[in-house]
């Protein structure tokens, strides 16, 4: 590093009360007691008490979350009688770019086509939910849905396989209609 | 059974057992409490979902009670957690560090005064063949008690005295309180370094260091603040500090030392936060710097007992500060008989003193967390200049201002200042200050040493690299 390139700083000057220390520790304390004030007396905390206020519940101006833009758990859509949509084309498996989704693929019973999943497993674990699954989909047979409190007690739980997806979808198709 | 408590216990027992368990008991909340003025000063609220029923207990499952269960639950976990000893640590120095930290705590709540002279009468038998009934009535009183006066004759008996005897309402009667506690609070260091020691980590051998010279270093200044009270009363005995400070200045301002010294109480304020090794004070411990500090090795319930005490020693020492500026248990309506204030014949009375003494304790320890989020942490030159070049000056200063005031009123404050010595001790107190501003103004800065380290290879270095470094 060459000389020239060095910005020397000077430190700032402090005032009179700075330099004195108390005053400005004093000042301190008092905006510290303000904020003391301000949610103990008068409940004006910022916190949002999860389970029970949620941010969906919330205008969007005030701090609040829209739901409808929001990625969150996967789920797998059937078609009017009730056959998952899959085609098990894995373009969603390729696309993805955590390498979460698992798919084996069967020749379909159905006539309308030539393949379908036999396994379709999503590890929710590994899932970044950037959406590219559905944006890849031909058939929109995957999407992702507004749910996004998803726990489990073991990392086996979080591999949602066909049935679990085919669920979510029976959970959220009355909300989130296809 | 009554008559036979209160002639073979001795009172301090029960006082020893009641304060040392509310102590420790009050410990546990006041890290809830820390918690929640954290969260205050952030906007947030702080833990509020662990009632007392901890979602067990049927009735009150799920009432949440201001989060009033999370500090036990949390004291639940670091008793069940696993007590994790490194390889290589001093096996033996690791075990008694915290023991060492929580002993000196427990054994400095010794002289607190929690309450005055309480005064208690009894009726004894006392055969009639006795010689000398003052002398046998002295051994019918427990330890710790005094006799006053001889025993009275009850009209209309024999053989039944009425005794009168007086007890401190407080654990050890002890005329060195002072000094007894300042030498007990340095015993911290010990435990602090030998912690630091013990886990043979760098890391908390800094931490132990920096404890040691910010403890010793805040003792100086520490003590010659208390020196400044000591010698306005001529004592060293917490109570009758207290006691002489339970009276008012004209007719409505009480007669408390913060009043009178309020600059020795701002330095004494100070310097229990170093004490305490609390922020800004807090480098044994600086969490972004040493990990964790003297503790980073510890786990579970030694954690905890380093963790403790560091609690325990806010209480002590605010405690003192009680009663060295703040007039102890004295509120008015709580003084006894205007000759000796501390005096006082009904239990009752004594304990609403201990719990406006402890109530005062608290407002103090809030204090010290009001400050813990306020500011930030000192530089460790800027803390030892603090102390070197600002506070031990500046007490010795006020020393001697206090010395020439308690010569000049020819020794007559001890029984207690009057208003006219509590103003000029309060002027000097004003004089000091304002004579610091006009000096501080004068000297010229401390040199910047550690804004521009002359290493070797740093732009501030004079010293050329060597050859093939370029």
């Amino acid at each position: 590093m060459k000389d020239s390139d060095v910005i020397m700083l000077e430190e700032p000057k402090l005032s009179l009360p700075d330099q004195f220390y108390l005053p400005q520790v004093l000042i301190g304390l008092g905006t510290t007691m303000k904020h003391m004030f301000n949610v103990v007396i008068r409940g004006k905390d910022r916190v949002l008490q999860y389970p029970e206020e949620k941010r969906e519940d919330l205008p969007v101006e005030k701090g609040g979350m829209l739901l409808k833009t929001y990625r969150g758990v996967h789920r797998l859509n059937k078609d009017e009688e009730g056959r998952v949509k899959c085609v098990a084309c894995f373009m969603c498996s390729t696309a993805c770019p955590a390498h979460c989704i698992h798919i084996e693929a069967e020749e379909s019973p159905w006539p309308d086509r030539e393949k379908y999943p036999a396994k379709f497993d999503i590890d929710e674990l590994r899932c970044i939910y950037c959406g590219m699954c559905e944006e890849a989909c031909p058939v929109d047979a995957i999407e992702l849905t507004h749910f996004y409190d998803i726990v489990g007690l073991t990392r086996q739980e979080m591999i949602f396989d066909k049935s679990k997806l085919l669920q979510v979808f029976d959970e959220t198709v009355k909300a989130e209609p296809m | 059974m009554i008559d036979w408590i209160s002639s073979h216990i001795p009172p301090w027992l029960f006082i020893l057992l009641v304060a040392h368990f509310a102590i420790l008991g009050t410990v546990a909340y006041l890290i809830l409490l820390e918690r929640k003025v954290a969260s205050w000063v952030q906007d947030r609220l702080g833990p509020n979902r662990v009632g007392l029923g901890f979602g067990i207990i049927p009735v009150v499952k799920n009432w949440k009670c201001w989060g009033l269960g999370q500090p036990l639950a949390d004291g639940l976990k670091f008793i069940v957690k696993e007590d994790y000893r490194p390889k290589n640590v001093d096996r033996i120095l690791f075990s008694v560090a915290p023991g060492f930290m929580i002993m000196k705590i427990i054994i400095s709540i010794a002289v607190l005064p929690w309450g005055g002279t309480m005064e208690s009468k009894r009726t004894i038998t006392i055969p009639a063949s006795t010689p000398d009934i003052t002398e046998y009535a002295q051994h019918q009183i427990t330890m710790g008690s005094t006799l006053i006066g001889s025993p009275v004759l009850v009209a209309g008996s024999a053989d039944q005295y009425q005794i009168t005897y007086r007890y401190a309402f407080q654990i050890a009667t002890l005329n060195i309180g002072v000094l007894y506690i300042l030498a007990v609070l340095s015993l911290a260091v010990y435990g602090v370094v030998i912690g630091g020691w013990a886990s043979n980590n760098k890391y908390s051998f800094l931490g132990g260091l920096r404890a040691t010279a910010n403890m010793i270093s805040y003792e100086i200044p520490l003590g010659l603040a208390v020196l400044c009270i000591v010698l306005m009363y001529g004592t060293l005995d917490l109570n009758t500090i207290v006691v002489r400070q339970c009276h008012n200045w004209g007719h409505y301002i009480p007669a408390w030392n913060v009043f009178s010294q309020p600059l020795a109480f701002v330095m004494f304020l100070v310097c229990i936060h170093a004490e305490a090794n609390r922020a800004p004070f807090d480098l044994a411990e600086a969490e972004q710097e040493l990990v964790g500090g003297y503790h980073t090795e510890y786990s579970a319930m030694r954690f905890a007992l380093f963790f403790l005490s560091e609690y325990a020693g806010m209480i002590t020492t605010s405690a003192v500060c009680v009663a060295l500026f703040f007039g102890g248990w004295d509120f008015p309506g709580l003084r006894g008989p205007a000759g000796n204030p501390g005096l006082s014949d009904s239990l009752i009375l004594c304990i609403i003193r201990a719990v406006v003494f402890f109530t005062k304790t608290i407002g103090i320890i809030f204090v010290f967390m009001w400050v813990r989020w306020s500011l930030p942490r000192f530089r460790f030159d800027q803390l030892m200049m603090l102390a070197w070049r600002g506070l031990i000056p500046i007490s010795l200063l006020l020393l001697a201002m206090t010395a020439v005031v308690v010569y000049l009123s020819h020794g007559q404050i001890y029984d207690g200042l009057n208003s006219l010595t509590a103003l000029t001790l309060f002027g000097a107190n004003l004089a000091a200050t304002l004579l610091i501003l006009i000096i501080s103004r004068l000297i010229p800065p401390a040199p910047a040493t550690n804004r521009k380290l002359q290493v070797v290879g740093s732009r501030f270095a004079t010293t050329p690299l060597p050859a093939g470094l370029n």
